[in-house]
């Protein structure tokens, strides 16, 4: 008998509207755990090499996990994958609530979708059966819409996972919103899904996998909700992410005016503590969550009336970033980023990019049909924000994020596209984050601040995040592997620091769900396979080494204000900590995966043959 | 003989700026500091930081805060060496998101 998992996942085709059923086999549930994990795997499986990611061929693919169903804090969560049509690599993205935990009671641990659909269509999974619905009445609704309309259809219980306009129209940046705004967005799912003319899933399980030992499992799930109401998630539960504003502003961490500073003289007008006496309503949770870190905020003004939640990286995106210090327009501007379905770091980075692009003079007020695209002004945001959506005027070049934008455009502007492998940075200057610099190069889905979470030894007295060193390497190697296995078994990144011993209270926790041996150091060598696996993949599309870099800004010009006046990075010492970065991987010097390793992690039965040539070197 | 002492201030961050009500707060400190004499200090200046973000037995902080000397150095509760007009920051010890 199984426990924890339904050891299948569903694999529909929109073009010949048809279905079928994957058995997981137990041994790669074991290696690959779930979310991101097990998602890799079925990418690598399901996407062939070199497919263009808006085409019918690349897989959309939402996988839960061994955690979802059991009730355990912040549990309800599910990763989505494919090939990021912003970065032509792997692209991953979680996100949480109930279709997490409706997927899997509907008899999914993945669901696959290919194909196009000939007409817009509402995918609808009712315990397994799947219907392919006329999805033509729902085009050109907001997120919100979406999900009320499918609701209306087809029942308040089922969950749906939607795109908004800007997936219809292939904003490589668009997102799939579900269960009332949560957001899969960085890398672009949503444009896949909307060149697949899928404009909704809705789904509905009435399954439940069982758990082996659920008395255990209670009693730790009780033991780990207190912890999460402990010091540990103490910011979350308060005033959110978004207390990062004040404080990286401080210490010279907020990037600015696209990243031409990292400290904001308007900082106070989007910082948490700010929002939080003016604009907050309430705090939110997802679906089986004791933190809440979510809040709402509605605007203060006189203005259209806007409701949302917000977190550091809109705040920072929609604000600092593009100049504008005025809270009530970074609510609107990331509440019609939510409800257009888009990435607010990506929207707020490639407006940025604009922004800069005006202000020299390369983009004129013909170019923008008359927005006055200077940093600092909300209006403006919010118009260029719907432009992008419905790829209108300038809009239309926006919609194709900075590094592509950059290339149109010219004139050296890639040098300020604030962008790795395509992917726009978030909000974490790499020049006074040393580390972090690292962790944004290497990573293998582009600027991310979540796979590695290499900013924790930059704002701890572990590591001088002013200075390099070649230590960084091993660092952002540990915690791109603890990220691994959190997004892959899926525990919230917030619950992180609630664990003394995220590996061994894990592999117990997966014990008592599964019934099967699973060790600490099992589950620390399922992150480091994971990744390699990522990386395989990115090797698989074209990756090189010069992937592994950071924008020329960054090497060209020092910080200019703040307690990090005159910091700066050379590509040199990148370069030094990501050979560093290698070395602890275990690669190659230019970055590439030797067998042995591939061998070591046993990944040679994953990575198809004619990839790479697997035989084992003895002692490698 | 007496230790030499010196004026810094502490920036509030967080729950802990909205506790206080204020933005910053003037203590008088040792050279040589220990974070609980700053704990001490801190509390008589602010005494609603108590349980918010120093420990009730006054011993330092609570696990989910940090602080920071000028911007640039974490410090940890060891020993700080402080110069008159240094500022600390008072922020939360749960990075990211």
């Amino acid at each position: 008998m199984l426990y924890g998992y339904n050891g299948r996942a569903l694999v529909v085709n929109l073009t010949r509207r048809t279905s079928r059923w994957q058995k997981l086999d137990d041994d790669v549930l074991r290696r690959f755990i779930g979310g991101t994990g097990l998602g890799a795997y079925l990418l690598y499986e399901h996407c062939p090499p070199g497919v263009e990611p808006l085409s019918p061929d690349n897989p959309l693919i939402f996988v839960t996990s061994p955690l979802v169903g059991s009730r355990l804090t912040t549990s309800s969560k599910f990763a989505v994958l494919t090939k990021s049509p912003l970065t032509g690599f792997i692209g991953d993205s979680l996100s949480s609530s109930f279709m997490a935990t409706e997927l899997k009671k509907a008899g999914c641990d993945a669901l696959i979708i290919t194909g196009r659909s000939e007409r817009p269509c509402l995918l609808s999974i009712d315990d397994g059966e799947v219907e392919f619905l006329d999805g033509s009445a729902l085009m050109g609704l907001s997120t919100s819409e979406t999900e009320r309309a499918v609701k209306q259809r087809l029942g308040h219980r089922r969950r749906v996972a939607c795109i908004g306009p800007a997936g219809e129209n292939l904003v490589r940046f668009a997102s799939i919103t579900n269960d009332g705004g949560r957001q899969a967005a960085r890398t672009g799912p949503g444009a896949v899904m909307g060149s697949k003319n899928l404009k909704a899933i809705a789904v509905k399980g009435t399954q439940s996998v069982p758990v082996y030992d659920n008395d255990a499992l209670n009693e730790m799930g009780t033991d780990l909700t207190r912890r999460s109401l402990g010091p540990a998630t103490e910011k979350y539960r308060t005033l959110g992410t978004m207390a990062n504003v004040s404080v990286f502003n401080s210490l010279g961490t907020l990037p600015t005016r696209n990243f031409q500073q990292s400290t904001f003289d308007g900082a106070d007008g989007v910082s948490a503590e700010r929002f939080h006496e003016t604009n907050f309503v309430k705090n939110a949770h997802c679906a089986n969550c004791t933190i809440g870190c979510e809040k709402i905020l509605v605007t203060s003004d006189n203005g259209k009336k806007s409701k949302g939640r917000m977190e550091y990286e809109s705040a920072f995106a929609l604000g600092p970033l593009v100049g504008v210090a005025d809270g009530n327009a970074v609510i609107r501007a990331s509440t019609l980023c939510d409800e257009l379905g888009m990435d607010t770091i990506s929207v707020g980075a490639t407006i940025a990019w604009a922004m800069e692009c005006f202000e020299r003079g390369m983009l004129t007020l013909e170019d923008t049909g008359g927005i006055d695209l200077r940093f600092g002004s909300g209006e403006e945001l919010v118009e260029c924000i719907r432009l992008i959506a419905a790829r209108e005027g300038v809009g239309d070049l926006l919609a194709e994020g900075s590094l592509r934008a950059s290339w149109i455009v010219g004139q050296g502007s890639e040098d300020w596209a604030m962008q790795v492998k395509g992917l726009e940075m978030p909000g974490y200057e790499p020049r006074s984050l040393k580390t972090m610099a690292l962790g944004l190069a290497v990573s293998t889905r582009g600027a991310c601040h979540n796979r590695s979470s290499a900013y924790e030894a930059d704002f701890s007295a572990r590591v001088n995040r002013l200075e390099v060193d070649e230590e960084r390497g091993r660092i952002t190697a540990e915690g791109e592997d603890f990220s691994a296995v959190l997004d892959s078994l899926i525990w919230c990144k917030f619950l992180r620091k609630a664990f003394d011993d995220l590996y061994g209270e894990s592999a117990e926790i997966y014990r008592r769900i599964t019934g099967w041996d699973m060790t600490a150091s099992e589950l620390r060598l399922a992150g480091e396979r994971i990744n390699n696996l990522k990386k395989a993949f990115n090797v698989r599309e074209g990756w090189a080494r010069e992937h592994d870099t950071l924008p020329q800004r960054v090497f060209d010009e020092t910080l200019p204000t703040g307690v990090v006046a005159g910091v700066g990075l050379s590509r040199e010492d990148l370069d030094m900590m990501v050979d560093g970065y290698y070395r602890a991987r275990g690669w190659s010097e230019d970055g590439t995966i030797p067998d042995g390793k591939m061998w070591a992690l046993g990944l040679v039965d994953v990575v198809q043959s004619e990839k790479i040539d697997f035989m084992p070197v003895l002692g490698d | 003989m007496v230790a030499r002492t010196v004026r810094v201030s502490v920036e509030l961050f967080g729950t802990a700026r909205l506790a206080c009500g204020r933005r910053l707060v003037e203590v008088e400190l040792p050279v040589n500091s220990s974070g609980a004499m700053l704990t001490v200090a801190l509390a008589n200046a602010c005494p609603q930081l108590v349980g918010v973000a120093l420990r009730e037995d006054l011993g330092g902080l609570l696990e989910s805060y940090t602080l920071n000397l000028n911007g640039v150095e974490f410090v940890g509760s060891g020993e700080m060496v402080l110069d008159d007009g240094d500022l600390l920051l008072l922020f939360s010890s749960q990075a990211g998101g």
